[in-house]
């Protein structure tokens, strides 16, 4: 079985467990959660987790304080607490954790949580530099860890049939992604005063940091870099990117503004661009094809066809006129009409079901710890795309074409 | 349709931009209005805040619309990938389990229903939609389908299971419509942002229906909030000051359609399955945006006798004024209404 198959084979056996299957089962397992890292992102992993039955959340780890709190408002009780990850691995009344802590932080906390035996969630990118990716891979698979990455498009049913068309060869061959992540906002997050040395102002905002983010192409471009290489069967080989401030000229070191193009075997590309003072575009993924174009949002997909095939050539019919019967009419070639945009409506890809996508990848991971199926998005996955993001964000800021590096062999 | 207030800001944006002609810096900790307005939930929601910086503005701005956007994704009856949805897909065949935030939510929903006898309902899902007003296609449903749709609405076919954070429905086909109550709910999570960003003064309102004022304007005693007289009057019924509290409205002014010259309101009577006649605008105050949003409904549906016993037994922190009758013949019910009314709308 290939890579491939393997994802179709545990995709069709995330899908098989529906509503209906579930809620013929007993009560379910108890699982016990605990979280590194409550932030934003780890608060609504929490959420969604809350809503599978049989989960609650036991303990939390986070450096800042102000978390503790908002973690036991979420939770609707008092959640145990440290700041000290060491400490947190070593309880012996959590069955599995969340890692969402910064991405700078994830090879440390994923690798202790591996040491520990936990089944691990892990928050995307898998890790923040080269070495970082290549130790997480080698610890979850000497360890044998149940890891699952989060990128949740993965478990969205619009973009799963999505990709089974492609794969399908509704648009005929997949040459090129284009992936849009464009917002209007300066994705700060407000930092208390005073606040002397900056020191809050790096904890909270360490996405606007070189050293602790990698900025748009990781904290955004890695879900988008995931689905190319979903749709491609692979992940790319180089990256050549670029990036600037234009607009948020407030101390940050990473950019406002990021275009990188990944390149794939066979010719092929992503085109990645993150901008933050203009979403007009939002956040949309472009699979282009030689006879069509799919579309995948965060809510649902659209498949457009090409109007002429015209590298298909076609049999005249027998018994009617052809064009040598009828001569050919000449006229003016000029028209422009070919080169304008479509703007009318696709055709929506029609998925089983509209969950959230986060709550559908929490689901499969608790059913996974469970043993009800293997994880689909997992270690490999998670490696794929967050190597090609480390290399980008160097890449971006060295304006040159970088080659990605493949796993280890061992 | 809430009914449109005029927060009068005015004099302190005038104030905004005699600082900026100035040739003198301002002071180091000199507190700038600041407006910035986001869709969300169907409508547009602003916030006005004091900050000393156009960053700390944005970023509070930002982190504000972020955490509506989040409420909007767990309430919408319109995205079918929102956490109501999910429920109402499902609660019908099992108990679905859900978070403590929308089981929060639910029970907040329940609290209002008992109190008020199921004047407010958020069971109205399909009964909304019947009469059209979920995409606004105004129809009136015929008596048959309203006596079927009693099977699917009435808040007591909902089952709250608090110990195991459960909700599950009675009947197939009941769908939860979270209008009367959402937006309120979202401005008291906005609000709990603003506080913990430490903004001590803004204005936070979601398509001017449900508001709330955090803090007062630099030497103001509160946010001024101007309540228009009905329409097609465009003078005041009653202006307020309010500090550290919401205030929420409603009428039938922008939600509505007209058949055979009879105008219908969007919003419902659940006892009778039929749009509320006879009130013209209802204005609440209450410390709970999400109560404030309820209790408006509560007291639009209600008669004002019976609103008024309403908030005395349940609500007895609150403010309403009461608008009923037509714009010709308007009487006002007041409840602890402390501001003055302009007689020339209605008698008190």
């Amino acid at each position: 079985m290939n890579r491939r198959d393997f994802l179709h084979s545990a995709s069709a056996a995330a899908l098989a467990s529906t509503t209906i299957a579930r809620a013929a089962t007993p009560a379910p397992k108890p699982i016990r959660l605990g979280v590194i890292g409550a932030g934003s992102r780890g608060q609504e992993d929490l959420r969604q987790f809350l809503r599978i039955p049989g989960v609650s959340i036991e303990a939390i780890c986070d450096i800042y304080p102000p978390r503790y709190e908002q973690v036991n408002r979420l939770a609707g009780k008092q959640v145990p607490h440290t700041p000290d990850h060491k400490d947190f691995v070593a309880r012996h009344d959590i069955d599995a954790v969340i890692i969402a802590s910064p991405v700078g932080c994830h090879a440390e906390h994923v690798i202790a949580a591996s040491n520990a035996g936990l089944p691990i969630y892990g928050e995307k990118a898998l890790g923040f530099t080269v070495d970082d990716n290549h130790n997480i891979l080698a610890t979850i698979t000497r360890n044998k860890t149940l890891f699952q990455i989060g990128h949740e498009y993965r478990y969205a049913s619009w973009a799963q049939e999505a990709i089974r068309r492609i794969h399908a060869g509704d648009i005929g061959t997949p040459t090129h992604a284009y992936a849009y992540w464009h917002r209007n906002g300066n994705w700060r997050r407000s930092v208390p005063s005073p606040d002397p040395g900056g020191k809050l102002e790096h904890l909270i905002n360490w996405r606007l940091y070189r050293e602790t983010s990698g900025g748009l192409g990781t904290e955004l471009g890695s879900h988008h870099i995931d689905m190319a290489n979903w749709v491609f069967g692979e992940q790319p080989e180089s990256v050549l990117g670029t990036n600037s401030i234009v607009r948020y000229h407030d101390g940050r070191t990473v950019g406002d503004n990021v275009q990188a193009i990944f390149n794939y075997s066979q010719g092929r590309r992503l085109v990645f661009s993150s901008i933050t003072d203009n979403a007009k575009l939002g956040c949309e993924f472009w699979v282009y094809g030689t006879a069509g174009s799919v579309q995948i949002t965060i809510e649902d997909a659209y498949i457009y066809y090409e109007k002429n095939v015209s590298n298909t050539p076609t049999a005249d019919k027998q018994n009617s006129k052809t064009i040598v019967e009828h001569g050919v009419v000449t006229g003016a070639s000029y028209s422009t009409q070919g080169e304008m945009p479509y703007r009318g409506p696709g055709e929506k890809i029609q998925a089983p079901d509209a969950e959230d996508p986060t709550f559908a990848a929490a689901r499969s991971f608790i059913e996974a710890v469970r043993g009800e199926h293997p994880v689909f998005a997992d270690v490999h996955c998670g490696f794929a795309s967050a190597i090609a993001s480390s290399v980008a964000h160097d890449a971006v800021f060295t304006e040159t074409k970088t080659p990605i590096p493949k796993p280890r062999t061992t | 349709m809430k009914i449109l207030l005029r927060a009068l800001v005015t004099a302190s944006i005038g104030l905004t931009l005699a600082r900026a002609a100035t040739p003198h810096a301002p002071a180091p900790h000199a507190q700038t209005l600041y407006t910035t307005t986001h869709p969300a939930m169907g409508t547009d929601f602003t916030l006005y805040l004091y900050a000393s910086d156009p960053t700390v503005a944005a970023t509070a701005s930002e982190e504000v619309f972020d955490e509506i956007d989040r409420i909007e994704q767990l309430l919408s009856n319109y995205r079918d990938s929102s956490e109501l949805s999910r429920i109402n897909q499902n609660a019908a065949t099992k108990p679905v389990t859900t978070d403590p935030e929308m089981l929060a939510f639910l029970q907040a929903s329940e609290h209002w229903s008992r109190i008020s006898d199921g004047a407010f309902d958020i069971t109205v899902g399909r009964l909304m939609k019947s009469w059209g007003f979920f995409r606004h296609e105004g129809r009136i449903p015929t008596d048959a389908e309203l006596s079927a749709l009693r099977a699917v609405t009435g808040w007591q076919k909902v089952t709250l299971d608090p110990t195991n954070r459960t909700v599950s429905f009675t009947a197939p086909g009941i769908e939860l419509d979270p209008g009367g109550i959402g937006k309120g709910f979202a401005v008291d999570a906005a609000v709990r942002i603003l506080r913990a960003d430490h903004i001590t003064a803004a204005l936070l309102s979601a398509g001017t229906s449900t508001l709330y004022a955090l803090g007062a304007p630099p030497h103001k005693s509160g946010w001024r909030i101007v309540i228009p007289g009905p329409l097609p009057s465009k003078e005041t019924l009653s202006t307020v000051i309010l500090r550290d509290t919401s205030l929420s409205s409603a009428d039938c002014s922008q939600k509505n359609f007209t058949l055979g010259g009879h105008l219908y309101c969007h919003i419902m009577d659940p006892q009778t399955m039929k749009p509320v006649e006879g009130r013209i605008q209802v204005s609440i105050i209450n410390p709970s945006a999400t109560a404030s949003d309820a209790l408006s409904n509560v007291i639009f549906v209600q008669s004002p006798e019976q609103s008024l016993a309403t908030l005395r037994a349940s609500a007895p922190g609150s403010h309403a004024l009461i608008v009923s009758g037509t714009a010709d013949h308007a009487t006002c019910a007041a409840f602890q209404w402390q501001s003055p009314v302009n007689s020339a709308h209605c008698k008190l």
